[in-house]
């Protein structure tokens, strides 16, 4: 392997730890502050892909800078909707936590079905955000790779700003923080739930946008996504925000070499005997601190 | 009085089961149908003991059932092993992996050793196909077709295969006879009491020196036993085995027949089995809307009756009383705090 490609696949593994960052994240911030494990996440990655195929592809050819906004916007409302429809309901019962796993599941069983049904199962392809790659002397990197990068910086970065700054950020911290306390200085918890889901959902349409132009688009596409984002979760330590970042992009580098190496469908497995290992050493995942 | 009503209802349902060939021995689609409710009954029944009981969130019940079954075809197929021995290793294979799974992720709470489990029933496949036809000189899991022409059990020249209908579901009664009888029995005994305490009651258990990890471990074995034995049943009983019971429609419906009829709530996991077993053949003629039909039905009922089946009474007495003593609705949360 020389240095150009050992280089190319460098920036291919950080932009693999964005997405699963992505993903990770979402996750994370809706089981902090509702106690959901969200497995109709996949769901909604894959459907992600779907409404950038047909903006971009199947019926109009809408570029980029307008497809993202209203991905995202869809994305957004379909979560409060999902938040609203299927998961308020379930609240009102003691150990709903269980209850909410297999609602999710189901809706994860419905969207890809309706994904097979509506959009058959052949895959499809989107296209790159640009074409083409940047030349540094003797190196190449995909203009792809690259926007992906600058994109998912800046996302995590408003992130961020959102959670710290603004009055709903602040909201949100503090239902996942204490969520009697929340109710008590009047926080309107229901509403701040349904925001979760919706930036939780809207992260996945991102994802998707940013990863499928490198894979396919296929019903079940968003499955490996989402189990190596509970991976990259409990491999970083729950809730750390730090060790998630950091795990995202270890385990997107290990991606990028087992795939060189050995084979991509071996990512998965090898992610979780790592995991196994890690977990029987260091209990609390590599970074944890509960 | 309760007691005797439930060995009433217990012995009832078990005549009936014992009768049913009676009935339809002449048609092979129900008896087939019926056998398939008991293999489910005995997975969901074990499932149940470790989410429900234990509670342990190990979804990787179906990947030992798989185990199971590719443990005891593959030692039939490739080494002429009698299936009487094929099982019983099949299950303690499971036992062990059960065990070894389970010392890492009992290190993580509820729902993240949920994740974990969840990855390695998906993780899996990959491994069937890799071990698949050429991989190694004298055994192959068949890869992504799956193991086929697996020697049905046979007692006394008797074969018990997919076209010995009656035959076969009296052997499938006879399992879920033994195992039936045996997770109640776990449930009844000191362990189930062990579970039951550190459910329901986690400082007390903690206060009066219960060993939590020891008996979470147990239920791994336990039910991961469960798990293979059956698995290695059915994989004699079709014939075939391969990596498509480990797709998500199968997790979910497997999962929700441990729902349906109520979590940690005894026959429940039997009842939801037959339950859902059923109501997937009734839906076989909508072809691909199936999966979406299901999925809607299974969100609907976990929306409206999160207790399962076997809540349905106490949901019903407690609104009966709420309206006869105060004359307004019942409240829903009644059902929850019965149990």
């Amino acid at each position: 392997m020389n240095l150009e490609s050992f280089a190319n696949m460098f920036v291919a593994g950080i932009t693999l730890g964005a997405i699963y960052l992505l993903m990770a994240i979402g996750l994370t911030l809706v089981f902090g502050i509702t106690k959901v494990l969200n497995y109709a996440q996949g769901s909604f990655f894959t459907w992600g892909g779907y409404l950038t195929w047909i903006l971009t592809t199947k019926y109009v050819q809408w570029g980029y800078p307008v497809v993202i906004p209203i991905v995202m916007l869809v994305a957004f409302c379909a979560g409060i909707l999902f938040e609203r429809v299927i998961v308020r309901p379930l609240r009102r019962f003691s150990g709903w936590e269980t209850t909410a796993i297999i609602v999710t599941l189901g809706c994860a069983l419905v969207l890809d079905n309706l994904a097979l049904v509506l959009f058959d199962p052949l895959s499809k392809t989107i296209p790159n955000l640009m074409e083409g790659a940047f030349r540094f002397g003797g190196l190449s990197i995909a203009k792809h790779n690259a926007i992906m990068i600058v994109i998912t910086i800046a996302v995590l970065v408003l992130l961020w700003l959102f959670l710290e700054k603004t009055r709903v950020g602040m909201g949100l911290r503090a239902v996942s923080q204490d969520i009697t306390g929340a109710r008590i200085v009047g926080l309107p918890v229901d509403r701040l739930y349904g925001y979760s889901f919706g930036i939780c959902t809207a992260l996945a349409a991102l994802a998707a946008i940013l990863l499928i132009p490198r894979t396919l688009l296929y019903p079940l596409v968003g499955w490996t996504t989402l189990l190596k984002a509970f991976v990259v979760i409990v491999l970083g330590g729950l809730g750390n925000i730090k060790g998630t970042l950091i795990a995202a992009f270890m385990l997107g580098q290990a991606e990028i070499f087992i795939t060189y190496y050995v084979g991509g469908m071996w990512a998965l497995p090898i992610f979780l005997v790592l995991l196994v290992a890690t977990l029987a050493i260091s209990p609390k995942g590599l970074f944890g601190r509960w | 009085m309760v007691n005797i009503t439930k060995a009433l209802f217990a012995s009832g349902g078990l005549l009936l089961l014992a009768i049913l060939p009676v009935f339809f021995h002449s048609d092979p689609y129900i008896m087939g149908v019926l056998t398939l409710c008991l293999i489910w009954s005995m997975v969901a029944a074990s499932w149940d003991l470790i989410v429900g009981y234990a509670s342990v969130f190990a979804f990787a019940h179906l990947a030992f059932f798989v185990i199971g079954g590719y443990t005891s075809a593959t030692l039939a197929v490739y080494a002429g092993v009698s299936p009487w021995i094929g099982m019983p290793v099949g299950g303690i294979v499971c036992a062990s992996l059960g065990f070894l799974i389970g010392i890492p992720c009992l290190r993580l709470s509820g729902m993240y050793m949920g994740m974990v489990t969840f990855s390695i029933q998906f993780v899996l496949p990959t491994v069937i196909v890799w071990a698949g036809p050429g991989r190694f000189l004298n055994f192959s899991t068949g890869g992504s077709f799956g193991l086929h022409r697996i020697p049905p059990i046979e007692i006394l020249g008797q074969a018990f295969s997919k076209a010995e209908l009656v035959p076969s579901y009296y052997l499938a009664f006879a399992f879920f006879l033994v195992f039936i009888v045996g997770i109640y029995g776990v449930i009844r005994s000191r362990i189930g009491l062990a579970f039951v305490t550190i459910r329901d009651a986690e400082n007390l258990a903690k206060s009066i020196g219960v060993d939590e990890r020891k008996y979470k471990l147990m239920a791994f074995a336990i039910s991961a036993f469960v798990a293979g034995a059956v698995g290695g049943f059915y994989a004699h009983y079709y014939g075939t085995i391969s990596p498509a019971l480990l797709s998500l429609d199968a997790f979910l419906l497997a999962f929700m027949m441990v729902l349906l009829g109520g979590l940690g709530v005894f026959p429940g996991a039997v009842l939801g089995a037959f339950s859902v077993t059923i109501l997937n053949e009734l839906l076989r003629p909508a072809l691909l809307w199936r999966y979406i039909i299901l999925g809607v039905i299974v969100i609907v009922t976990m929306i409206t009756v999160p207790e399962g089946l076997m809540g349905i009474p106490a949901l019903v007495r407690g609104r009966l009383s709420a309206l006869r003593s105060t004359g307004l609705i019942g409240r829903r949360g009644d059902a929850a705090q019965d149990r």
